[in-house]
């Protein structure tokens, strides 16, 4: 397929995912308020952080701003010089469609356009100001919407794979983010439970922590909220609930997110459908490391997971992520690259992603 | 309103004096192949088909059936409104039209094949050689190119208006990248859900095939066998004003849109970048304007365009739908002369008249003009869109006089025209609430291959929405309607 179009589709996707998520996350952190004995503070001011915008916001609006939850959804909602900003996301995403509305079908491009024009008008507003969980639902809804048109209107074909792949690289990194925005309690949740001797300071497999039976308790329960709200976060909770029955602790829902090979947004599912979906459009090229290419990486990335699984130290969490996040920015650049496809000419190369803002 | 009972839409409806209406006579009775649809309308009120319109604009905007405002990087787009109570043209009535389009079609195809050959026309004095070899459209350089598939005007729209006796005359050729016709399937698609059984009842010939019948136009046009063709469409992308119907014919006929950037040219034959490596290029729907095509070709300063791409073409490894060089078919200038191609080459009578034309280049034409500004309209050869163009008998006396220096000054740019009372149809008038007549013309769409031309039934009817306007250009402030033309003749 044609290279440009073919960028356009991965951005699409990316974008897309991008608004759902942000969508998600402001509305899982909204209801940690309600749930938790947490400073407000820190409900808001880690997801300013991982959205990598920090010092931006602070330099704009001051550092205690980032404890607002008005200001910080207001900014990570509409803010116009937010690069991923739910308003951003999804005004870039109807931009890429727009270059790519003879891929799309018509189902999926009209949700996307009346997403896009229900986002600029003042109905939009109203319900943001009035009924702000009801706003996240909808522009929840209208992506999932899309990704599911995508899916049953579309020829399963290389433009959808790209259109996947960038859903899954972003899904890589929003799954990431979220994970890191808490790691300092995670970290500390550990070394308590370990101090109780309630776990042991050698790697384990998954611990469950019985939150109710330990004398840990009054602090756990706070801090269940804390990891419900991680899932909820990205659309985890049920599916976590269902592998381990209720049993809910900062080591358990940090391998679920990471780990998990059913969840469609842990690390490890995500990587394994972009190394699937990196096959079926190049397919039968070598994940050969010394290549360097994106087949390559993934590869090598899904295996470090691999290992990091059966010795998984939740104190390196941070590190872990940071690992990941690196790698997989890195994939998306060789994806980038070779989108351009097989040199053949001294014509001049194509410029792949001008239009892209991040 | 009578008394118990509600108003009707086409209550109090008067056509104007002086003026053909498509769906009443003089005497404002319904024609009688209007009747059918008339009786669709009958339970509606103003309100209720307000209400309607209204839904009908909210779906276009919606759909992204838009164009784009060029003044505006940020991407402003507007609808180009629709008025959904439809044109009407009997089936008698078209077949005419169809004949017609389809002589003037075939005598432009060999007009063009002449001027770029022998140039038996202008030896013979039938059309002064100067206005033709002198103007800008005209391509010296591909004298004695035939374009690979034979044929330079694969896609044509003929611009008609309807004068006051009833007559389709031909007003403008459109030969180069002629545009509309997305807004003739879509709004058809539109008048389909709002009058379902009206659609029904009128025996209305169907529009919705156009795109199949262009895709097989376009690869009868291949310099290699259909099954190997690769056929894209190319655009200068999204912030062109009709990006919205490159977008919509691309995936009509399920081609590939691509831009200039995205092709290359080597060794005579164009290939695109693709994820798998460059792949060949067979047949080019251009909705590109010569000039920006090809920079080594047109203009070296130029970055735009696919370098190479007219040498592919000249070595007939490529086609481009429309051929390069046209615009000296569609001339406003040349316009006057068709007739006479008509006779020339065919030996026929044409079948539809056309508009009594002035050329300023000739000195009896031009006297005559400057004498009489005030009640012609002037048109400036080279500009479309309704730019350019005086409208004497509605210009103030500083207009006529400023345009007077200009055809002064380069008579060669300029023709004219009386102004023709344009027909008008029923037409919804938002500020007034009710159905008022306005003026409008027809754009029909005319795809020719080797050997035979075919004539979408129907086309592009556009409205000038403002009361006692002329001006029907979506970029001055004009609209559209759906265009039935009728199966057979329907009389009760």
């Amino acid at each position: 397929m044609i290279s440009r179009v073919a960028d356009h589709c991965l951005w699409f996707g990316r974008y897309l995912d991008r608004a759902e998520s942000t969508a998600r996350l402001l509305q899982a952190t909204r209801s940690l308020v309600f749930d938790a004995d947490i400073p407000v503070t820190q409900c808001w001011q880690p997801l300013v952080i991982v959205s990598g915008q920090y010092p931006s916001f602070v330099s704009e609006r001051g550092a205690e701003t980032a404890g607002n939850g008005e200001e910080v959804q207001r900014y990570m909602t509409w803010d116009a010089d937010n690069t991923v900003s739910l308003a951003r996301s999804v005004f870039a995403a109807r931009e890429s469609a727009k270059v790519i509305r003879e891929v799309l079908s018509l189902e999926t491009w009209e949700e996307v356009n009346e997403l896009h024009l229900w986002l600029g008008s003042s109905d939009a507003q109203a319900l943001y100001n009035e009924n702000r969980e009801q706003f996240y639902r909808r522009v929840r809804k209208a992506t999932q919407l899309v990704l599911g048109l995508v899916r049953s209107t579309m020829l399963h074909d290389t433009p959808m794979s790209f259109l996947w792949l960038g859903v899954m690289l972003e899904r890589c990194g929003q799954t990431a983010r979220i994970l890191d925005m808490h790691h300092h309690t995670m970290a500390r949740e550990e070394s308590r439970l370990i101090a109780m001797g309630t776990l042991e300071g050698s790697p384990t497999p998954p611990a469950i922590v019985r939150a109710g039976q330990s004398p840990a308790a009054p602090h756990a329960i706070v801090e269940v909220a804390l990891w419900l709200s991680l899932l909820r976060a990205c659309s985890g909770q049920e599916a976590f609930l269902k592998k381990h029955q209720g049993r809910v602790s900062a080591r358990a829902v940090m391998s679920f997110l990471l780990f998990d090979r059913q969840f469609p947004r842990s690390l490890r599912y995500c990587l394994a459908s972009v190394r699937k979906l990196l096959d079926d459009i190049w397919p039968g090229r070598p994940p050969d490391a010394a290549l360097n290419g994106p087949t390559a990486r993934v590869e090598a990335l899904g295996a470090w997971l691999d290992r990091r699984a059966r010795v998984f130290a939740p104190d390196e969490i941070h590190q872990l992520l940071t690992h990941v996040v690196d790698e997989t920015a890195l994939v998306c650049a060789g994806v980038g690259k070779d989108i351009a496809g097989p040199a053949r000419t001294e014509a001049p190369a194509q410029k792949a992603s001008s239009a892209q803002i991040q | 309103m009578r008394s118990g009972d509600h108003a009707r839409l086409f209550d109090g409806y008067a056509p104007l004096s002086g003026t053909y209406d498509e769906l009443f006579d003089a005497e404002g009775r319904p024609r009688p192949h209007v009747l059918r649809l008339l009786r669709n309308f009958d339970s509606l009120t103003p309100e209720g088909f307000a209400q309607r319109q209204q839904l009908a604009e909210l779906s276009l905007y919606s759909q992204g059936v838009t164009f784009s405002v060029y003044s505006d990087k940020r991407g402003t787009e507007k609808i180009f409104p629709i008025c959904t109570v439809p044109r009407v043209i009997s089936a008698m009535d078209w077949s005419r039209v169809e004949r017609g389009l389809v002589q003037r079609i075939t005598a432009l195809c060999t007009f063009l094949d002449d001027i770029y050959g022998e140039q038996r026309i202008l030896a013979e004095g039938v059309v002064p050689a100067d206005l033709v070899l002198g103007a800008k459209t005209f391509l010296p350089k591909l004298r004695w190119l035939r374009p690979p598939g034979g044929v330079r005007i694969p896609i044509a729209g003929i611009d008609l208006i309807r004068s006051p006796d009833g007559l389709f005359r031909v007003l403008e050729d459109n030969v180069r990248t002629p545009s509309g016709v997305s807004y003739v399937v879509e709004n058809r698609l539109t008048t389909k859900r709002l009058l379902p059984s009206a659609v029904d009842d009128s025996a209305v010939r169907p529009v919705e095939q156009y795109p199949l019948h262009l895709a097989d136009t376009l690869r009868a046009l291949s310099p290699v066998d259909a099954t190997e063709t690769r056929m894209v469409v190319l655009t200068p992308g999204p912030y062109n004003s009709a990006y919205f119907e490159h977008t919509f014919l691309a995936r009509t006929m399920g081609l590939e849109l691509v831009e200039p950037s995205d092709l290359f040219v080597e060794d005579d034959t164009v290939f695109v970048r693709t994820t798998n490596g460059p792949e060949r290029v067979h047949v080019i729907y251009r909705r590109i304007d010569d000039a920006y095509l090809d920079p080594e070709f047109f203009r070296p300063d130029s970055l735009l365009g696919v370098p190479g791409l007219m040498k592919a073409y000249a070595a007939g490894r490529v086609a481009l739908v429309n051929a390069p060089g046209n615009g000296c078919a569609d001339d406003k200038a040349v316009y006057p002369f068709v007739p006479d191609m008509i006779k020339y080459y065919l030996g026929e009578d044409p079948v539809l008249p056309q508009v009594d034309t002035y050329v300023c280049a000739r000195p009896n034409d031009l006297s005559y003009v400057l004498e009489n500004l005030p009640r012609l309209v002037v048109k400036a050869v080279d500009e479309a869109g309704g730019y350019g163009m005086l409208m004497g008998p509605q210009a103030t006396a500083e207009e006529c006089a400023e345009f007077r220096k200009r055809v002064e000054a380069e008579p060669r740019r300029y023709i004219a025209q009386h102004r023709i009372e344009l027909s008008t149809c029923p037409t919804w008038d938002r500020a007034g609430g009710k159905v008022a007549p306005r003026r409008v013309d027809l754009r029909p769409f005319v795809l020719t291959r080797p050997g035979s031309s075919w004539v979408l039934p129907g086309g592009l009817t556009r409205v000038a929405l403002v009361e006692g306007s002329y001006v029907v250009n979506s970029s001055q402030g004009g609209g559209s309607k759906d265009t039935w033309v009728q199966k057979e003749d329907v009389t009760s």
